[in-house]
């Protein structure tokens, strides 16, 4: 394991594209930082502060952070379908690495971006919590820390499916294209079309969004004016639709599974020339 | 002898092309083993398979007497076709992680960087080598940690005629410190200079194979003309000095019997009172026996 991590190592730190995307991914989330406290001032009434509080702000952000996980997913292609390109699967299998070690490679590095992913989305919820929370306990500030293994879970689906199709179309432009068409065309157009049926909430790159959802806004604003004639919620008709959570988790967990099931296969049924 | 790779009724076959058909091989320790044949024999695919790049359809191989796994293949120095590492990576780093494939520490970079005369490019990228040089970094990258098999594929191909001397003497002082070498090569003369053993494909067909002494003997030929060749050829037809006998403009192409010497011929003829006025020496090249051996089968 730690053996192919190195391997992995060598060959990520030191490849630009590598480099330049992750970058992109860490200065996307610590942007939000700066830019969200800026918007903030030009919108009257509600303040996107209370956003930033504690535990809201948990919540919040991972919501907000979902789609960077894309980013990862196209590093995990772009790594991916480089190696056919470079041939150098072919020279890993002759030295004497096994299919499936070749694999176990990808999926470590599906782990290890999950779990970078994951400590940044918490750092940066954790500062901004910090920063515009007035009422600050133990107990409010690690209440929905729960989202971030969510958001783990959520990028580790990506990923493994960013694998499965890199293995599967293996050049790098198509896969990109691939993917991107899914994730932003054909699951949100099927969607639309399904739109009276059941089934719509089961599709691949849904039931990962709905891991890490859009949090009640109302009632977080509520929460702040307080006042006693309050909107009744359940009158508006906006609670989230779908899966029970519940099944929402298995469904990923589900699709990540075979991800990487067939993911195994492709690796072992290959021709690495 | 230990044996090193058995392989037995092996099969694969690229959509209609047979690339190889039940293909039987055995190499033992200490064999420098050649795999001859023109392109598209099933040299590369042969390789390939044993080395784990592609999956057989039929048959199977062993390595060291074992079922093939992964590990082993991290005793075996090997290229198959050309090289392939990662182009942004300097070649020190990509040899890092063939040592790190092959679970060794990177202490043998420097020597196997020294014996490709690549040490002084060890901070480049693979990307700027030459095709000559990629080629070199392939057979440095074979040699890393010493290892007893070597499986090399047109290990001198692309290189220049300075390259290929430069090669071929690593691959010789490999087998000359007993190595197993399985070396697959178009180049007839290669394998001569090489070899111990060989085995000739075509078609994906085992044609022959053995030692190199017997299957590629050098025929001693002479072309001979005398006062009376008509009377020298029945002679010679009688005796044990020849195997053959062709006539060719006017003059007689003699293939001769193993040990014998043209100088006998010389004295037979005089013998037969027959005065000899041309003699030639036409050693048989052992290309054009080659090509006669895989032409005689089509």
């Amino acid at each position: 394991m730690r053996r192919l991590l190195h391997i992995e190592q060598i060959k990520l730190l030191n490849y630009n594209p590598f480099r330049i995307t992750l970058g992109i991914y860490v200065l996307a989330f610590t942007l939000g930082l700066i830019i969200y406290p800026a918007i903030d001032k030009e919108i009257p009434v509600i303040s996107l502060s209370d956003l930033f509080r504690f535990p809201d702000v948990w919540l919040f952000l991972t919501w907000v952070t979902e789609p960077y996980n894309i980013l990862l997913a196209l590093i995990v292609i772009m790594i991916t379908t480089k190696e056919f390109n470079n041939h150098t699967f072919k020279t890993q299998l002759i030295f004497g690495l096994s299919r499936t070690d070749l694999l176990l490679q990808k999926l470590l590095l599906v782990v290890v971006l999950a779990l970078f992913a994951t400590l940044l989305l918490g750092l940066t919820s954790l500062t901004l919590g910090l920063i515009y929370s007035y009422k600050l306990t133990f107990k409010i500030a690690l209440e929905n820390t729960w989202i971030l293994g969510r958001y783990l879970v959520s990028s580790i689906a990506y990923m493994s499916m960013g694998l499965l199709v890199a293995l599967l179309v293996k050049n790098t432009a198509l896969s990109l294209l691939t993917f991107l068409a899914m994730r932003v065309f054909v699951d949100p157009v099927l969607f639309l079309i399904l739109r009276k049926q059941e089934i719509r909430w089961y599709l691949p790159m849904r039931t990962t969004t709905q891991l890490t959802p859009l949090p009640n806004l109302i009632e977080i604003f509520e929460k702040k004016m307080n006042s006693p004639d309050s909107i009744d919620q359940s009158t508006l008709d906006i609670l989230p639709e779908g899966l029970p959570a519940w099944l929402n988790i298995l469904m990923v967990l589900l699709y990540t599974s075979l991800a990487i099931f067939f993911s195994y296969r492709l690796m072992q049924r290959r021709r690495f020339t | 002898m230990q044996e090193i790779l058995s392989i037995r009724g092996l099969s694969k076959s690229y959509k209609n092309i047979r690339a190889i058909q039940n293909l039987d091989l055995q190499i033992l320790e200490g064999q420098a083993y050649g795999i001859l044949g023109p392109n598209g024999s099933g040299k590369t695919t042969t390789l390939s398979i044993v080395m784990g790049i592609i999956r057989q359809e039929g048959g199977h191989f062993s390595w060291f007497g074992e079922k093939p796994v992964a590990g082993q293949r991290r005793s075996i120095g090997s290229l198959i076709e050309t090289p392939h590492f990662y182009p942004y990576l300097n070649l020190e780093r990509n040899l890092r992680i063939i040592c790190d494939i092959k679970g060794m520490p990177y202490g043998d970079i420097g020597r196997v960087l020294e014996t490709a005369q690549l040490t002084e490019r060890k901070r480049s990228r693979f990307s700027t080598l030459s095709l000559g040089m990629k080629q070199r970094l392939g057979i440095a990258a074979a040699l890393l940690g010493d290892p007893r098999v070597l499986v090399l594929d047109e290990p001198t191909n692309g290189l220049d005629p300075e390259g290929i001397a430069e090669v071929r003497e690593i691959v010789l002082q490999q087998v000359q410190q007993g190595k197993t070498l399985i070396l697959a090569s178009h180049i007839l003369s290669e394998v001569e200079k090489i070899c111990s053993h060989v085995a000739i494909l075509k078609k994906g067909e085992l044609l022959a194979n053995g030692p190199v002494k017997e299957l590629l003997a050098e025929d001693e030929i002479i072309e001979i003309s005398c006062n009376n060749n008509d009377q020298l050829k029945s002679a010679l037809k009688g005796s044990s000095l020849v195997k053959e006998i062709e006539t060719e403009n006017g003059v007689l192409i003699l293939t001769l019997n193993e040990k014998v010497e043209p100088a006998e011929i010389n004295s037979f003829a005089f013998d037969k009172k027959l005065v000899v006025h041309h003699m030639l020496s036409r050693k048989r090249s052992l290309e054009s026996q080659f090509l006669e051996l895989v032409k005689e089968e089509s």
